[in-house]
């Protein structure tokens, strides 16, 4: 492997890489060297068109670029000289001179790279008294994108992503030289499952999503780490917070899962977690058959109260638990020992599926599926063969994905059972048949883990507080089981502990807790296994 | 299919030419423009199916060089070089007596349509100074009257 001295340190890179890729792969580049870069993306074809990478490479007369520089054995860099520092100030003042420094109204400021590199590369001062080029503002790309032609520094990393990742190529580079815009085919706007992203890596302020532009200035947001729920790749995001409001979802870069992107149907599904729909009190049905609002002890009470009498007068044989794939391993781990504890036999898993492409976008439509399997619950039809032939009368449902995968119905099979018991984030069918309903978090609202399609734990931890009263679906268990007095339950609820306990009977699990997984998550036992061995 | 058959064996003659089927859109590109005028956007669609890119990558190419137009044309292109023999020689007063001779501002169409009328910088025809390109002549060693006959004797 070469071995290149950069600003003094040594450096042992990959063969074959350039000097932007081996700092990159290293975890150096802007985390200890800097080298600013405004075309060159780690997931995107090189370009070299920005210029603004330039270092000096000893024994080379004139400043190379570092993202199109292959590393050689011996090669001595210096990214912080002086040369290099007024090639850089060169660069950053070309970019100026036509830009609009607009940035009181632009979108970008706060997280706009035109901005940080001015700051930090940049000449003070302007020399130029020339009007600035008048192009196009406010440019409707497409449903998802909104472009300001002027802000657009040319760096063709949109045009690259439309090409190379979703390879649909919207956007092109039109016209030479000072004339250059981006600008679609006339007729075919930038319309693909993957277009936000562009908004992601425009490093100016020209492409903006529509669905946030305006709604908050960046400073104000918290960005939390979390995983995206709306499929089974658990792809690795950034929830923006503020005013205990999750305003948008941004992909985080993790090679494992999902690169740099997400795909556009992800990123909007954080509208679920304040929606409108979403269950803020516990209920239960009273004897005029309306929903009552309660409190979750009373909820509770009731529960454990039917529950209890169906055990006496026809055996536990007759409950049946349904789990969500939304729930987290400590959600499911809970349930599942209670169910035993119980000595509930009948239970199963209900994912919703659709539509999976070949990027990211799986066909299990939840974050846990795999979890939910690899902590015991089999396909939710068991459940639902059984409810058909008459043998449960009483259901405890996590969620609603088996009314919304079609598996049942609240006319049908569930209008004729003694008891549903179920336990959600959003309002449903089961509001019409349910007789206690108690209102659970978000993913965004608690700690807890997933595991992917690919068999990696992912960890999420709260990032708002749930509007109005809710739970996690393990603390509702826990204190269900508590209230029916089953053994191992005291009522209380830990994530972390209960992770622990999941790892120390589970061997998949082994060795994985809520700490140890971090932000970037790690893989299950197995799957580490045969990662080990490729 | 807004291309011809006779353009489109052309084009495949041109690409019979090149090691990578790319590197004869140019060629095309100038083959579709003789025959359809501009390269329309069912055009760029056409030569995008023949050399397996995307319409969007051949309007990329018909925008970046002045001599393509992805919009219908004056019927005759006069551009008057302004670079500095011809200009020493007298090209600009040339270039504004031939805008009021036909009633344009320069880059611009006369309103029929016939002859848009431009500037452009040299074309290697210094030596026979002051000079103007009709379409893909050349007219050297003008003088006012000169041009004004070429111009009045171009067709619609
Ligand atoms: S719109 Fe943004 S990403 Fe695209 S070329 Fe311009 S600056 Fe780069
Ligand atoms: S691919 Fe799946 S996990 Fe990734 S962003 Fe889209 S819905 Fe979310
Ligand atoms: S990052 Fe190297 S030229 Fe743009």
């Amino acid at each position: 492997m070469p071995k290149i001295t950069i600003d003094g340190n040594e450096l042992e890179v990959a063969e074959g890489r350039t000097i932007l890729q081996a700092l990159d792969d290293a975890g150096l580049l802007m985390n200890g060297i800097d080298i600013p870069h405004y075309c060159w993306h780690p997931k995107l074809p090189i370009d070299g068109s920005c210029r603004l990478c330039q270092v000096e490479v000893e024994g080379i007369p004139k400043l190379q670029i570092a993202c199109d520089t292959p590393v050689r054995d011996g090669m001595v860099v210096h990214t912080q000289n002086e040369r290099v520092k007024q090639a850089r100030e060169g660069v950053m003042e070309l970019l100026l001179v036509n830009h609009p420094l607009d940035c009181p109204i632009c979108d970008q400021a706060g997280e706009c790279k035109l901005q940080d590199y001015t700051y930090d590369y940049g000449v003070k001062a302007s020399r130029t008294k020339e009007p600035r080029r008048a192009l196009k503002k406010n440019v409707d790309l497409g449903p998802t994108i909104v472009f300001d032609q002027e802000r657009c520094i040319l760096c063709r990393r949109c045009v690259r992503f439309c090409r190379e990742i979703p390879k649909t190529g919207e956007l092109a580079i039109f016209n030479r030289g000072d004339h250059s815009v981006i600008e679609t085919f006339p007729g075919t706007p930038l319309d693909n499952p993957y277009s936000m992203n562009v908004a992601d890596i425009c490093p100016v302020g020209a492409l903006t999503t529509k669905d946030f532009r305006f709604k908050i200035r960046v400073w104000f947001l918290e960005e939390v780490p979390g995983i995206c729920t709306g499929c089974s790749n658990g792809c690795n995001i950034h929830l923006g917070v503020a005013n205990n409001k999750v305003y948008r979802y941004v992909p985080r870069r993790n090679d494992a899962v999902n690169d740099t992107w997400i795909c556009d149907e992800g990123r909007m599904s954080y509208r679920r977690i304040g929606a409108p729909d979403r269950l803020r009190e516990c209920a239960v049905r009273d004897a005029s058959g309306r929903l009552e609002p309660v409190g979750l002890d009373r909820a509770i009470d009731a529960a454990a109260s039917r529950l209890r009498r169906l055990i006496d007068s026809k055996g536990p044989g007759v409950i049946a638990g349904l789990a969500s794939a939304h729930a987290t391993n400590e959600d499911l781990f809970t349930f599942r020992r209670f169910l035993a504890a119980l000595g509930a036999e009948t239970h199963g898993v209900a994912v919703v599926c659709g539509e999976a492409d070949d990027l990211l976008v799986k066909r299990e439509k939840a974050p846990n599926a795999a979890g939910a399997r690899e902590i015991g619950f089999r396909d939710a039809r068991a459940v639902v063969d059984r409810i058909g032939s008459g043998g449960i009368d009483a259901v405890i449902a996590l969620g609603h994905d088996a009314l919304q995968e079609g598996l049942l119905s609240s006319e049908e099979a569930l209008a004729n059972l003694d008891t549903v018991i179920v336990l959600d984030t959003h309002a449903s069918e089961f509001q019409r048949v349910a007789h206690v309903i108690v209102p659970v978090r978000h993913a965004a609202e608690k700690l807890g883990s997933f595991v992917n399609v690919a068999r990696r734990v992912q960890r999420v931890v709260p990032a708002v507080e749930s509007m109005g009263e809710s739970y996690s679906d393990g603390e509702v268990i826990a204190k269900l089981g508590a209230a029916l007095g089953l053994e191992g339950f005291d009522g209380s609820y830990d994530a972390r502990q209960v992770a622990r306990d999941l790892a120390a009977a589970n061997p998949a699990f082994a060795g994985i807790d809520l700490d140890s997984v971090g932000d970037a998550g790690r893989p299950l036992a197995d799957a580490a296994a045969s990662e080990a061995e490729r | 299919m807004v291309i011809s058959d006779e353009t489109r064996s052309k084009i495949e003659e041109a690409i019979s030419k090149y090691p990578q089927k790319r590197g004869a859109l140019l060629p095309a590109i100038h083959l579709v423009q003789a025959d359809c005028g501009h390269v329309s956007k069912e055009c760029a669609a056409e030569l995008a199916e023949i050399f397996e890119i995307l319409p969007i990558q051949v309007m990329e190419v018909v925008s970046f060089y002045n001599m393509f137009f992805d919009s219908p044309q004056a019927k005759h292109h006069v551009y008057v070089c302004t670079n500095l023999p011809c200009s020493l020689r007298g090209s600009r007063s040339l270039l504004s007596q031939l805008e009021s001779h036909l009633g344009v501002t320069a880059p611009g169409a006369t309103e029929d349509g016939r002859i848009f009328l431009g500037h452009e910088e040299c074309l290697g025809a210094c030596g026979y100074a002051p000079m103007m390109r009709v379409d893909d002549e050349y007219h050297e060693d003008l003088d006012v009257e000169k041009a004004k006959q070429i111009l009045d004797s171009l067709g619609k």
